[in-house]
């Protein structure tokens, strides 16, 4: 009953903002009894939810939310929230196309439609225990997809993202307390005040979801054992739900912002690090991930952006990679690699690297331009360090396709990933990046298009240039469960070293 | 008989006695701030159970220790304003002074029980499943299942 009150039409926001977050469960419920009818009913979530992105960039919708009165639930769907909505409807839809043969009786769609809906609350979600929910709605869903397989390995690896996400968020939900007691509320803006233990509980959760640091050392293993579509929802998709509270936690306390740097910039780097050292092309995809989600957090306000260009080039490489037969990267630059797959993996890491015209380029430039300013200090310097970095770790993925090799042989183009390759070009034309690229057209294009060939150039330079001597330097490995663990609490401690005030 | 009851009354006399002069050190040291603090070790000691034990079926239960810390916590939150259970009889008027105790937390950690809950079963599935690859269900050979 409260359900219909709720629904009792005002066109003008509310009703409709609630109705497009049920849509997904309401779907999963129907697609459960008609397994016939889901993948019309994802196709009608993304369209949805594209809308709704597009109404969020644009203002069209009361930008907050608030439901049950002061104390309630708080949402907001406003420009931080949409170019993470537009992603996460994107790879929805490339997941989509990518499986359409896939037998529909099989849950796999119906958990999408889950992993949909949940990620939607997490990214609009504003109140601490909004996020909460939504959080495990997103880690629940996770956890099935990634146990479809049925084999061990798989459900080992189910079982330990689903232990430690619920364990940090056990965390994060007496963080959630601890600013209650202080504050009675549980609204984000009371942060600000709260002691610094709290804000460490909170932020040693959100870490862990949003892929960071040595909270995101859970990523490589899944992404490795995962089949290619759920690890390109893991970075595309699940990886925004962590990151949107943590961009809002940043808006909201101005205190944390050096140190969501330091950590975005320590995540970077390891990121990097590892990724130059891996043989394997999953979990190079992986480690590139935790060093991207790094830059993100470094300018929050650009984030969002950022995350866009990143997530649909990530998802579209690992949707490539699973049609090729290697699986390491030795193999990899000894097979042949015919256009219909070599043109998407170039477009798709190119963008990483930051070239234009794709969508990496602008995410990169608006990177720089939030660097830039008196305080920023060596930041930008260092950026651009990583950023030939970056371009390096995607050169060992670069080789020039050939026209003849393997034409009839191997499996058929990605329609999947053809999709989000074609976002990355496309998304320039819209809203999300035209006035980005306006004002990058008033200060200069020159400079930012000599400076994004000179870093394309040095990471290639670098790649080319580096130790082949057997397997380039060996790391430890950090990805045993203890290990997470561990790192899990020595984050948390130092966290809350760091904040006590 | 009757040396056994007096023996046993004594023996309840001191018991009383002691808690009540317990419960008068509480008074004196703000009882909710110990409460507070027993709950905090309660979810460090699940946390050290999930990290120390091999076992992965006692790893989930370090979590559910840290899972029942916590939810106690926000009940022990619920009840700084006080003990009497919120609930409304008929008209009554909320604000009359009384020591209600705060609903939200309760109503919002009615949510994690559930979620709880269901991760828990989903866990224990899993463990199920996995009792088959290695029924001593160590942390560490099982970790070896995600290695390449």
């Amino acid at each position: 009953m409260p359900l219909f009150s709720l629904m009792s039409w005002n066109p003008s926001g509310s009703g409709l903002t609630i109705a497009w977050l049920l849509l997904p469960f309401l779907a999963a419920f129907l697609a459960a009894l008609l397994p016939r009818l889901a993948r019309p009913l994802i196709l009608l979530v993304v369209a949805s939810t594209l809308a709704m992105a597009l109404a969020a960039r644009l203002g069209w919708l009361p930008s907050e939310l608030l439901l049950l009165g002061p104390l309630g639930v708080r949402l907001q769907v406003d420009p931080l929230a949409s170019p993470l909505l537009l992603l996460a409807a994107l790879v929805s839809a490339a997941v989509l196309v990518e499986g359409w043969g896939r037998d529909p009786d099989k849950p796999f769609l119906l958990l999408l439609l889950l992993l949909q809906g949940g990620i939607h609350s997490a990214i609009v979600a504003s109140d601490l225990i909004s996020i909460y929910v939504a959080q495990e709605v997103v880690g629940i869903s996770t956890f099935l997809l990634l146990v479809q397989g049925n084999r061990a390995p798989q459900l080992w690896i189910g079982l330990r993202y689903l232990l430690i996400g619920n364990s940090v968020m056990l965390l994060y939900l007496l963080g959630a307390a601890l600013v209650y007691r202080e504050q009675s509320s549980f609204a984000l803006e009371g942060l600000e005040q709260s002691s610094g233990i709290a804000l460490a509980l909170l932020l040693v959760a959100l870490f862990t979801k949003a892929e960071l640091f040595i909270s995101g050392l859970w990523l490589p293993r899944t992404n490795a054992v995962a089949p290619a579509a759920v690890s390109a929802l893991i970075s595309g998709g699940v990886v925004c739900a962590g990151l949107a509270p943590l961009l809002r936690i940043a808006a909201a306390v101005e205190s944390v912002g050096p140190l969501l740097r330091w950590i975005g910039l320590a995540s970077a780097l390891l990121g990097l690090v590892f990724a130059l050292a891996e043989r394997r092309v999953a979990r190079l995809l992986a480690w590139s991930t935790i060093s991207q989600m790094g830059m993100v957090l470094l300018v929050p306000a650009a984030g969002g952006l950022y995350a866009l260009a990143h997530g649909l080039a990530k998802a579209a490489l690992f949707l490539v990679s699973e049609r090729l037969p290697a699986v390491s990267l030795d193999a990899w630059r000894a097979q042949a690699l015919p256009w219909r797959h070599g043109a998407p993996l170039l477009l798709a890491s190119l963008s990483i690297a930051g070239s234009p015209p794709l969508l990496g380029f602008l995410a990169k430039e608006q990177l720089s331009v939030g660097l830039a300013g008196p305080q920023a200090g060596l930041l930008p310097i260092a950026v651009l360090l990583l950023s030939v970095g970056t371009a390096a770790v995607y050169a060992r993925l670069w080789r020039l396709p050939s026209n003849a090799a393997m034409e009839k042989e191997g499996k058929p183009a990605s329609p999947g990933a053809r999709l989000l390759v074609a976002a990355l070009l496309l998304l320039n034309l819209t809203p999300w990046a035209l006035e980005a690229w306006s004002t990058l057209m008033g200060q200069g294009m020159t400079n930012a298009l000599l400076k994004s060939a000179g870093l394309l150039l040095a990471g290639f330079g670098l790649q080319r240039l580096w130790p082949k001597g057997a397997n380039g330097f060996r790391l430890p490995d950090l990805e045993g469960f203890d290990d997470l663990l561990g790192g899990g609490a020595l984050m948390g401690t130092a966290l809350m070293l760091l904040l006590s005030r | 008989m009757c040396c056994l009851v007096s023996k046993k009354s004594i023996v309840g006399f001191l018991n009383i006695r002691l808690v009540c002069e317990f419960m008068a050190i509480l008074d004196a040291i703000d009882g909710f701030r110990v409460m507070e603090g027993l709950l905090l070790l309660t979810v460090f000691t699940g946390f050290v159970g999930l990290l120390l034990r091999r076992n992965l079926f006692l790893k989930v239960m370090g979590m559910d220790v840290m899972g029942t810390g916590v939810i106690s916590f926000f009940v022990l939150v619920a009840a700084r304003s006080g003990f009497r259970t919120p609930i409304l009889d008929g008209n009554a008027v909320v604000l009359d002074g009384r020591d209600w105790a705060d609903p939200i937390p309760q109503a919002v950690i009615l949510t994690a029980v559930v979620i709880g809950l269901s991760i828990q079963a989903l866990l224990l599935v899993a463990i199920t499943r996995l009792a088959s690859v290695d029924p001593s269900l160590d942390g560490v050979q099982l970790d070896q299942l995600g290695r390449d």
